[in-house]
Formats: structure tokens, sequence, C-alpha cells
């Protein structure tokens, strides 16, 4: 009888299920990245992911909209009481779908096959891939836990992440020779989508006001 | 990096509440409803322990359809509840005979009723008035309400008067179906229904008229004071059980809420009636629709369904109210559902007929997104002014 009262739903139920979406939405997100960035890297077909690519993408903006229908919903019937946690997830859905146009923009590359540099320069990009694959990863598990300790290790990771990408970005623009366009934009999206990954993760150590900024650094530098 | 503010945890989800803080709201809902019910008996008995005069002179500006209309809808206005304003026509219509107002007298202040409790959600999309865009779209998800409404009076309330002029026993179509309805639950004229529920309803009357007697309430005071505890009670009785049931109901009221966007019309009318019967609020229901139209998330075609299937749930606070007085109650609180349904399916099922309070509505909006001076001439001109002035010019004239 007293479990029949419960099932008639808790406050944050409607939260519950927008959280478990949004976890769906950055599994999605990392999936298509990786499929995308092995095309590029690691030379499967990329008509071999295509279908699987688009249609993945297609489910994250869907999924993006039908949670920030959800926010609405939640927010009128419930008032101020959730008003941050909604605020929050307003603002990391777009960063959750944001990762998802990323890799269509690595699937674009790929299509191009492009000549990427010798062995060593190969092997460098896809470690910085793997590398990020796996700080994704992390991001999903702690926005789940809301391990404030662990996200702030997660954001300095994801800040020297960055920093290595703006380093060999300076490094081959300056460079003279070869037509190193391909290379330069492979590593600014991956530098994209960390920091997307990173700003979901400021949400368990910044304030409402402060999201997708990182602690620490001054606004001219964000 | 140095340590963030102490502001910057995590925000804290809100925690179910446990099973037993659940089943004890439940509980106080039923009370409230029990409350409710001695609040209509003794609003409508009182009337009786006023006296025939004192009766007639209270309904005697009520009697013009007009006036009854306009009364209906400047009560609803300053309750800002029609379920209020409709419950306490049932205690009045329920009172003994010879001192009661009259069902005829009754039917439109009940259709009144149906107009005044829109200006709770015209007044809900103000919150958007500064964004031009998003207010056009909240405006004309609050003025549809009021266009079905003010139509589905201008169709039905002549066709009432038309009908009563033709009947033999002088009873409206409406209230003719109401009474006919009525003898089939009471089972023929002049019959008493005694229930277990009744009676406890009566001993709770008789409870506070002991009260009151106490305190020194004599007579044709007593039914004075008996009235006036009685209307304070209903409001402050249906106001904590729209308050307690809207949190308890808030988890399947998101879930219908999400799953009924963009759904069919069936649909629609029916999470607008399910939900309106749980807070037993109209009001509440299309409110609750304004600011997802607003925000774009839920359509006119879409709302408008729901705030049929509201008007058809509302109609639910009458029919309870109806349990603590005699047929007359009960036919009353019919013809408010009748009225309500007869709006359904007259303009609902066919789409050129929908469109017309859809039309009208966004044609309304539109102008009061451009020029602000429409919203304060409407809000004001459509719930004050004319109600005034129609009271004021029908309440003499002849019924």
């Amino acid at each position: 009888m007293l479990r029949w009262f419960q099932r008639l739903g808790p406050e944050s139920r409607g939260l519950e299920e927008i959280h478990v979406r949004f976890l769906q939405m950055l599994q999605d997100g990392r999936h298509i990245f990786d499929a995308a960035a092995n095309s590029l890297l690691g030379g499967t077909d990329p008509e071999v992911i295509r279908e699987d690519l688009f249609r993945t993408d297609i489910r994250i903006n869907e999924t993006e909209q039908r949670i920030r229908r959800e926010i609405v919903v939640h927010g009128s019937i419930h008032g101020a009481a959730t008003f941050p946690a909604l605020l929050v997830m307003m603002s990391l859905v777009k960063d959750a779908e944001r990762i998802g146009d990323y890799a269509k923009n690595l699937f674009d590359l790929a299509i191009l096959r492009p000549e990427l540099g010798d062995e060593e320069e190969l092997t460098h990009l896809v470690e910085e891939k793997d590398r990020l694959s796996r700080l994704l990863v992390r991001s999903q598990g702690l926005f789940d836990s809301h391990d404030v300790d662990a996200a702030r290790v997660f954001l300095k990771e994801a800040d020297a992440f960055a920093d290595r990408c703006d380093a060999e970005i300076d490094r081959r623009i300056k460079s003279t020779g070869k037509n190193e366009a391909t290379l330069v934009l492979c590593l600014r999206y991956f530098k994209r989508v960390m920091s997307h990954a990173a700003n979901i993760v400021t949400s368990i150590v910044m304030p409402v006001d402060k999201l997708d900024y990182y602690p620490g650094k001054a606004m001219s530098e964000q | 990096m140095p340590a963030p503010s102490p502001r910057s945890q995590p925000q804290p989800q809100p925690q179910a509440w446990p099973p037993a803080v659940y089943a004890v709201r439940f509980l106080v809902v039923v009370v409230l409803l029990y409350c409710f019910l001695v609040a209509i008996q003794l609003l409508s008995k009182s009337i009786g322990l006023m006296g025939a005069d004192v009766s007639e002179n209270f309904f005697e500006g009520v009697e013009n359809p007009f006036a009854g209309l306009a009364v209906g809808v400047l009560a609803t206005v300053l309750v800002q509840s029609s379920s209020t304003t409709t419950s306490t026509i049932v205690g009045m219509v329920g009172a003994a005979k010879g001192v009661a107002l009259s069902v005829n007298a009754a039917v439109p202040m009940i259709m009144g009723a149906n107009i005044g409790t829109t200006i709770t959600n015209t007044l809900v999309s103000m919150g958007s008035v500064r964004r031009s865009q998003e207010f056009a779209r909240a405006f004309a998800a609050a003025t549809v309400h009021d266009f079905f409404n003010v139509l589905l009076v201008a169709l039905l309330l002549p066709l009432e008067l038309a009908t009563r002029a033709l009947s033999e026993t002088g009873t409206g179509i409406l209230a003719g179906t109401a009474e006919w309805l009525s003898g089939l639950f009471y089972g023929g004229t002049g019959a008493e229904f005694h229930s277990p529920i009744k009676g406890a309803i009566e001993s709770g009357f008789d409870g506070i008229v002991g009260c009151l007697k106490w305190m020194g309430f004599r007579d044709g005071w007593l039914g004075g004071a008996g009235l006036m505890l009685g209307i304070v009670l209903t409001m402050v009785c249906l106001f904590l059980i729209t308050k307690t049931m809207r949190t308890l109901i808030s988890g399947p009221l998101e879930r219908s809420m999400n799953k009924s966007l963009g759904r069919s019309g069936l649909i629609g009318i029916l999470v607008g009636a399910g939900v309106t019967i749980a807070v037993q609020s109209s009001s509440i229901t299309t409110s609750l629709l304004v600011p997802l139209c607003a925000a774009g998330v839920l359509t006119l075609e879409n709302a408008f369904p729901m705030m049929l299937g509201a008007n058809i749930g509302t109609t639910v606070t009458a029919l309870l109210a109806s349990m603590a007085t005699d047929r007359s109650g009960l036919t009353i609180a019919l013809v408010h559902t009748l009225f309500n349904v007869t709006g359904v399916l007259i303009f609902y099922p066919i789409p050129v007929i929908r469109n017309i309070p859809l039309r009208l509505a966004r044609g309304l909006a539109e102008r009061a997104a451009r020029n602000p001076a429409w919203i304060v001439g409407y809000v004001v001109g459509f719930f004050v002014v004319i109600p005034l002035l129609g009271y004021l010019l029908f309440r003499s004239a002849p019924s």
C-alpha cells in the first residue's frame, strides 16, 4: 500500500528521467566520436559507419529536444524548487549535442581520405584520440556520480589536453612546407570535443552562473 | 587552479518522500473533502435558517438570466475558482424548498462561472509580456479557453431560454436533461437519498451549528453566520485540496503532460480531464499549459483539447458538492457537466468549427503582442466592465 503511494511519483522522478536520457546522449556522442575518429585515423571505410553515425546523431538531436521539452514541463509543474537543476541541464544538453556535431565533422574529414603525415605523427594522433575517448567515458561517469574531487582532477586533465592541442596547432601553423590544414582541423575538433566534455564536468564544481567556465581561469582565457 | 567557492558544490536533487508521507497527505485530502462537503451542507441549510424573506431578497438580483450570467462571471473572477462558485451555487440550489435558488436562475450563473475562471490563465500569460513572440503564443493559449466558453454560452444560453419558454414545465433543455438524469440517480421525484457519507456530513453540520448556537447565534443571525462560514470553509477546503493534490500527483502529472505533448486530441481531452479531477481546479491545468505554449513545446492545437478536458474535469467538484445536498443540487451540478460535454461535442469533432476559437485567440494575441492596450482593454473590459454593466442593467429586468 505504502509503495503504491510512492509510485504516485516524487518531485525528483522527472529529473531522474532527464538525467538517464542525458547519459544516453553522452554515450551516443562518445560512440560516434570513436567511429568517426577511427575512420579518419584507423582507415575504416567511412561508408561502413555512415548510416550508424547519422542515425545516432539524429537520436542525439532528438533527445536534446526531448530533454528541453521535459525541462519546460518539469519547471511549469514544480516551479522554483528544481530550477537550478533545470538550468544546468538546459546548458549541458547543448554540450552533449555538440560532441555529436564534431564527430560528424571528423567523419567529413575521413571522407576526404587526407594524408595525415608520417608514421610517428599518426601514432601521436591516435594516442590523443584514445586519450580523448577515455576522457569522454570518464565525463559520463563523473556526471552520474557527481564526484567533486574526481571532477577537479578531470578538469585539470582536460585543461592539459586543450593546451597540448593548442601547442600542436601553433607549431603546425608556423611550420612551412606541406599543407597541414586537415591535421590542424582534426586537432581543433579534438580540442572542441574535449572542451564540451569539460564543460559538462564544470557543472559539478561550478555554480550555475559559471557553467562552461573553468575554475581559476580568467575570463579572457576562457 | 584555485579551489572553487563553496557554492560550487553540485546542485542537490530533491529527494523522494517516504511512502508514509504520501499516505498522510492522501489522508489529509480525504479529511479536507469531508470538510468541503460539510461546508456545502452548512451554506445550503443556512439559507433555510435565514428565512424565506431574506433568501428571496438574496436571490432577487439573479433571477434575470443575463444578470445571473454576469454574477457568475464576477463571482468567479473575484475568487479565481469556478469550483468554488459552482459548489456554492450547488449548495444554494440544494437548500430547503421555498428558500433555495431556483435551477433556472442557477443555469446562467454556472455558465458565467465557466467564463470567469479563464481569467487566471490570462493573467499567467502576462509573465511573457516582454517577449512578443512568446507572449503571442501564451496569450493565444490563455484566450482560446475564453473564446470557447463565450461561444458556447452564446450558443447554449439562448437555446436554454428558448426551450424554457416553449416547455410546459418551464424547464430548458439543459436543466430538463439534467433533471431527468438526477431522477435516474434518486429513483423518482421527491425521493430522499441516504448514505453513510450523508450521515457523516450531517453530523459535521450539527457540530458546527451547535458551536454557533453556543456562541450566541440564533434565528436569522445563525443562518447568516452559517452561510458566511460555509462559503469561507468551501473556499479554504478547495484551496487546500488543490494545493495538496497538486503536490501529491506531481509525478503522474509530469509524466502525463510529457506523454500528451503532440498527441491526438482525445488523449489531450482525457489528460486535461484527469488532471483537473485530481487537482480539483481547471485553472491549475490550463495555467500549466500557458507556459508550455509560450515556450513553444506545446502547440495551440494540442493545448485546446486539454483545455476542453479541463472544462469537463472541473464539473466533478460540483458533482461532489451535490453529495451534501438534495436532488436539485445534483440537477444543477449535472447542468454544469452537460454544458461542458456539449461544448466539446459541438466544438471539437469538426475541424472548421474547432478552428473558430483558435483563430479568434490567435487574432487577439497578435494584436495584444503589438499593442499592450489590447491586453488591458481585454482583461478589464471582458472580465470586469462588461459583467458589471450587465448585472447593473439586467438585475431589475424581468426573468
